[in-house]
């Protein structure tokens, strides 16, 4: 008899095929969560770079201004604010309410959270 | 556990929401510059908000990080010992935190 | 009459994986565990696959059509157009036995962990005299397959908690002791995400998801 190993149980964490909104969800809210630690890890360490004074810190800002970095910061903004709506939406579901309309808040959900992004984003642009 | 992820995300929303808005939209510049960013951090005020927000992204992150890991089938021993290394890596990581930021505004 | 290529699974754990397609011509009010049968009685006698009642009630015949968790025996090969390759994978989050067998052990002692009679006086059938009927689940395992936690065997799944709830809802013999015991522990309802899977694919009206919802909610409140 076959069971799986973590790789084909990380597998099924990722597998799109046959997975519907509330599937698709899922998937979504662990990316960006591990997406999210990761970042979080990277932004203590540029704590580090306040400490060490003023052109340290100047040139980090120098460095996160460059285009490629922008790219960033919008999966990031995406990723954040995608977390955090869906996360309000598990917390519901998951005491049972609104299972009828689950597929329709996870649209809700990732609209909003394209919106919401979008808006962010022009406005850190327009702030420069 | 389930009930304190929800907790700290709720939390979350706002400590992080307040965050965002404060040093994009608020502060000086968007807190470009090094001379602002002490002069914000130098607020008792923020410093409070800073330090209660990383306890609580902390603390929601390194939940959500045992919670993907226990989904890997893992012994209770090894469970045992992910409590015992998170707990600890969550103290050092506020630690270190409001450590480097007091370090910046003294 | 209609002519479809299922493209099957094969092997087992000790032999190779591949996917072997075959022809069928099955009448247009065929479901696709027709076409399974006419594979095995006319084309390949060796193909592995679990089969009974034919409609719905067994839940036997549960299997990944095109990657979704569905019954062979409710999805009509109408739905699929003439000449289309429909992919048949066995369920996940079960041992694989071969083909598109899988053993349903292990979801069945967790079912049996739970301690559930197997009818309700309050889900009596219309009549007049009311009489007993069978739950609603049939412990076909489509959530056990669906659910992206499952793939932690430890994890009791969505069947076995949806079970629990309704034995709360309606002890008779049972004392559920035990079973909420180990549904509060640490591989029982806190383990859901809540990516809802296990409602959409069941056939039968369990929708776990609530009764997870519902137990998480008592527990809460000390229930």
């Amino acid at each position: 008899m076959e069971t799986q190993s973590t790789w084909q149980k990380i597998w099924t964490w990722i597998d799109l095929r046959g997975r519907r909104e509330g599937g698709i969800g899922f998937i979504l809210m662990r990316l960006t969560a591990i997406g999210l630690v990761v970042y979080l890890a990277l932004h203590l360490t540029m704590i580090s770079n306040l400490a060490r004074g003023p052109e340290a810190w100047d040139s980090f800002i120098k460095l996160v201004k460059l285009p490629i970095f922008m790219v960033g910061d919008t999966l990031l903004i995406f990723g954040l604010v995608y977390h955090a709506i869906n996360g309000i939406r598990v917390t519901v579901l998951g005491l049972g309410w609104g299972g009828d309309h689950q597929a329709a808040l996870f649209w809700g959900a990732f609209v909003l959270s394209v919106l919401l992004t979008a808006v962010m984003v022009t406005a850190i642009v327009a702030i420069g | 556990m389930w009930i304190w992820q929800a907790i700290t995300g709720a939390l979350l929303i706002i400590l992080l929401g307040v965050h965002m808005v404060t040093q994009h939209f608020i502060a000086p510049e968007g807190l470009r510059y090094y001379e602002d960013v002490v002069a914000y951090l130098s607020n008792p005020g923020v410093f409070a908000l800073e330090t209660a927000m990383l306890i609580v992204v902390v603390a929601h992150a390194l939940m959500g990080v045992r919670s993907i890991i226990l989904d890997l089938s893992i012994s209770e021993q090894t469970d045992t010992w992910l409590k015992r290394g998170l707990t600890v890596l969550g103290v050092l990581l506020v630690a270190y935190g409001v450590f480097m930021t007091w370090q910046v505004v003294r | 009459m209609r002519t479809l290529k299922l493209r099957i699974l094969r092997g087992s754990p000790t032999r190779r994986r591949y996917y072997q397609i075959f022809t069928v011509h099955l009448h247009d009010e065929a479901n696709i565990i027709d076409g399974v049968a006419q594979v095995f009685g006319e084309q390949d006698h060796s193909l592995m696959f679990r089969h009974a009642c034919h409609h719905a009630s067994c839940g036997l015949c549960g299997a990944r059509i095109n990657g979704r968790e569905r019954l062979m025996c409710i999805t009509p090969i109408a739905e699929f157009p003439e000449g289309a390759t429909v992919t048949l994978e066995p369920l996940r989050n079960l041992p694989w036995v071969g083909d598109l067998a899988v053993d349903v052990k292990p979801f069945l002692q967790k079912m049996d962990q739970m301690g559930l009679p197997y009818s309700r006086s309050d889900e009596l059938a219309p009549g007049p005299e009311p009489g007993n009927r069978f739950e609603d689940c049939i412990e076909c395992g489509l959530c056990m397959s669906a659910c992206p936690v499952v793939s932690n065997l430890k994890y009791l799944g969505p069947a076995p908690l949806a079970a629990l709830a309704r034995v709360l809802e309606e002890p008779r013999d049972v004392d559920p002791t035990g079973a909420c015991e180990i549904a509060r522990g640490p591989h029982g309802v806190w383990r859901c995400h809540s990516a809802m899977e296990c409602s959409e694919v069941c056939p039968s009206n369990v929708d776990p998801s609530r009764a997870i919802g519902w137990l998480r909610r008592r527990f809460i409140t000390g229930k």
